[in-house]
């Protein structure tokens, strides 16, 4: 008996099992992106692209800086929970350049107060709610309510 | 004829192979290191995912439908406008009154959500007098603890961030829909411009950023209670929600234990 020769076809065999699994773990190496599994089965740098997204409501601190006066006003009425960008619409814009008149909030109109203060009967009893057919028959709702300190009369 | 290819040619170029193949993990440090320079230049710096720990709250009898939150969703993540994409939308319920004779305690329910309730609710759809009670519920990914949609995902798109937050990413999702069949309560759909699911990310970017949601933002009632469990402190609104209510989630049977958790919620809310 001689010494144990591999057969060529289970040479080949082998050769060609390294070759693929070689090449399929090569391309994974290639084509996973290197955060892939930097926290779960997700590319980590996914997280970092959603949060580098800009802003477009400043939020509350940020009006602050520059109208202190208008804050003093809401803190004392039955408005001070309300978040200034819920009736002035979105203004990191206008915080970035608050010289640029095209992103300056407008003035509000009617339908702001209305929005939220006309009657529904879905609402909720505790909310203040009014009829306007009924409730006045005037032009403005400012014409009797102050609205950073609604209570006011002007 | 004889053969070109030497044996000294074929180890060489196996040789060469695996001289380009030890250079591999080099040029992926390489590649990490400008692509995380190429992203991180607007992002927000210094947030650890693994620090943080979002839940929100919603308090059904502060909502009074104003449908502000909804159009802030909007602006602020620039969903597309149309009747069938939001992130977060509110619903009206309408209990009507029993027939008379039936012996029920309640009637029929209704449920709607003209446009999200981005432009309010106006015409009730039957008579006042028929009405037992109504209230308005917003809606918005429920933060599942076992997430429907990540478990169908098949290119590990969508995914559980480390802070609670259930994310998509939009280079990876291929807009198969799978995720819009799987989440039970209707929170996704597919942005017609990107061909890719889009969903409530809790405004990752804003808050991130120290910042609340756009929609807890401008809720005029705090009817939207947001933050941190790992960090909240005793007084913080999130806490005091969940120390002053009774609690419920959505649709609990179905065992995706959300973390978004609605006070006051009507048993007929599903």
């Amino acid at each position: 008996m001689g010494v144990f020769k591999m057969p060529p076809q289970i040479v080949r065999l082998v050769l060609l099992t390294v070759a693929i699994v070689g090449s399929y773990l090569m391309a994974r190496t290639v084509l996973t992106p290197p955060s892939f599994r930097q926290y779960g089965w997700y590319r980590g740098e996914a997280l970092v692209e959603l949060a580098s997204r800009q802003i477009v409501f400043a939020g509350k601190p940020a009006c602050e800086i520059c109208h202190d006066e208008e804050f003093r006003k809401l803190a004392k009425g039955s408005h001070k929970g309300l978040s200034c960008e819920g009736c002035h619409g979105p203004s990191q814009a206008h915080s970035d350049d608050p010289d640029d008149l095209a992103v300056r909030p407008k003035k509000e109109p009617f339908s702001t107060c209305t929005r939220c203060h006309e009657f529904n009967v879905s609402r909720p009893k505790w909310h203040k709610q009014i009829v306007t057919r009924t409730h006045y028959t005037g032009d403005k709702c400012t014409d009797c309510h102050v609205p950073h300190s609604p209570t006011e009369v002007p | 004829m004889k053969s070109e290819i030497s044996r000294r040619d074929i180890l060489g170029g196996l040789g060469a192979v695996m001289a380009g193949l030890a250079t591999l993990p080099l040029a992926r440090t390489a590649k990490a290191a400008v692509q995380k320079l190429a992203v991180s230049a607007n992002a927000p710096k210094g947030y650890d995912p693994t620090q943080h720990r979002w839940v929100m709250g919603i308090d059904i009898n502060r909502c009074i439908g104003c449908g502000i939150c909804v159009e802030a969703c909007k602006t602020e993540n620039h969903v597309p406008m149309g009747r069938n994409y939001f992130r977060t939308w509110i619903e009206r319920y309408i209990i009507t009154k029993p027939k008379p004779g039936t012996g029920a305690a309640r009637g029929e329910v209704l449920v709607e959500s003209p446009d999200g309730g981005m432009h309010g609710f106006s015409d009730l759809p039957v008579p006042a007098a028929d009405v037992l009670h109504s209230f308005f519920v917003p809606k918005l990914c429920n933060l599942c603890e076992h997430s429907p949609c990540v478990q169908v995902c098949p290119v590990g798109a969508t995914f559980d961030a480390p802070d609670g937050a259930v994310l998509i990413d939009p280079e990876y999702c291929i807009g198969c829909g799978f995720c819009i069949q799987a989440c039970p309560y209707g929170c996704r759909f597919l942005n017609p411009f990107t061909r890719t699911a889009e969903k409530c990310t809790l405004c990752y970017h804003r808050i991130t950023r120290g910042l609340k949601p756009a929609c807890v933002e401008v809720c005029p009632t705090q009817a939207r209670i947001f933050g941190d469990l790992k960090n909240a402190p005793p007084e913080d609104p999130i806490r005091q929600f969940y120390q002053d209510n009774r609690v419920q989630a959505l649709k609990p049977f179905l065992g995706t234990d959300p973390r978004l958790f609605y006070a006051g919620m009507d048993k007929e809310v599903r």
